[in-house]
């Protein structure tokens, strides 16, 4: 178990905030579709950024920072295949489920990847 | 727009930010928790939110508006990776993926509506 940071926190709370605000402010200003740009806004990888800068400088932290987006590279393609099936099951099955559905695959799809990668 | 809704979004969207980040750290399998450390919490909670507001239809656009959304975050982690290897410039490649994810995510939008209007302009040509 490691430990939580306070910064870390707070960071992501407001990152993951803004993004939801400015999702629903340009859904009605724009469309659904313009707001759903603001939706994928990468608040998880920009906030563990922004962390990684509280805790490291100079070269160390190009080095963390280069490990983290290189994790995050396989993340965010695992989302869009995430995003991909919400929009097909929201459509087929309501969001309810679609959402459910989506969020179930994605979580499939993240176990088989760590389990190829060799994680375990 | 009703500020007491915002403030209630804000407070979803951070809630469900922090709870991926603290599951991931708590959890103590480590594969389980880094998995978590990617959950696309924001994209969840808007979708439910448009779901529960204006139902599965608006929903569905806003989660097709997301995967256009998560392509231009593909392209966000690139640029700061690939930037930070080639300039070893922090600040330079944070705001560049910024720039590169809302540009890029933009364009697809742009592209998408802009072949649908022509698909549409050309099925009326050929009544």
């Amino acid at each position: 178990m490691e430990s939580l940071s306070i910064s870390g926190i707070v960071i992501r709370f407001l990152l993951g905030g803004s993004a939801v605000v400015a999702s629903t402010i340009i859904s009605r200003k724009l469309g659904s579709k313009m707001g759903g740009i603001f939706a994928a806004f990468p608040a998880v990888f920009l906030a563990a950024l922004l962390t990684l800068r509280l805790d490291a400088k100079g070269s160390e932290l190009v080095e963390k920072s280069i490990v983290l987006s290189q994790g995050a590279v396989v993340g965010m393609f695992i989302n869009i295949m995430c995003a991909i099936g919400a929009v097909y099951f929201c459509t087929k099955q309501g969001w309810k489920r679609g959402l459910t559905q989506s969020i179930a695959g994605w979580f499939l799809i993240s176990i088989i990847f760590a389990v190829i990668s060799g994680y375990f | 727009m009703d500020r007491r809704d915002l403030f209630f979004r804000f407070l979803f969207g951070g809630s469900a930010v922090v709870l991926s980040y603290v599951t991931a750290k708590l959890l103590p399998w480590k594969v389980i928790g880094g998995i978590f450390a990617a959950f696309p919490a924001v994209m969840v909670v808007a979708v439910m939110m448009v779901g529960m507001k204006k139902g599965s239809k608006d929903a569905a656009k806003t989660a097709q508006g997301s995967v256009y959304g998560m392509i231009g975050g593909f392209i966000c982690v690139l640029t700061v990776l690939f930037s930070l290897q080639l300039t070893q410039n922090w600040w330079g490649s944070f705001i560049s993926g910024l720039i590169t994810w809302f540009a890029s995510s933009l364009f697809l939008v742009y592209m998408r509506d802009h072949k649908k209007e022509n698909r549409a302009s050309n099925i009326k040509l050929e009544h």
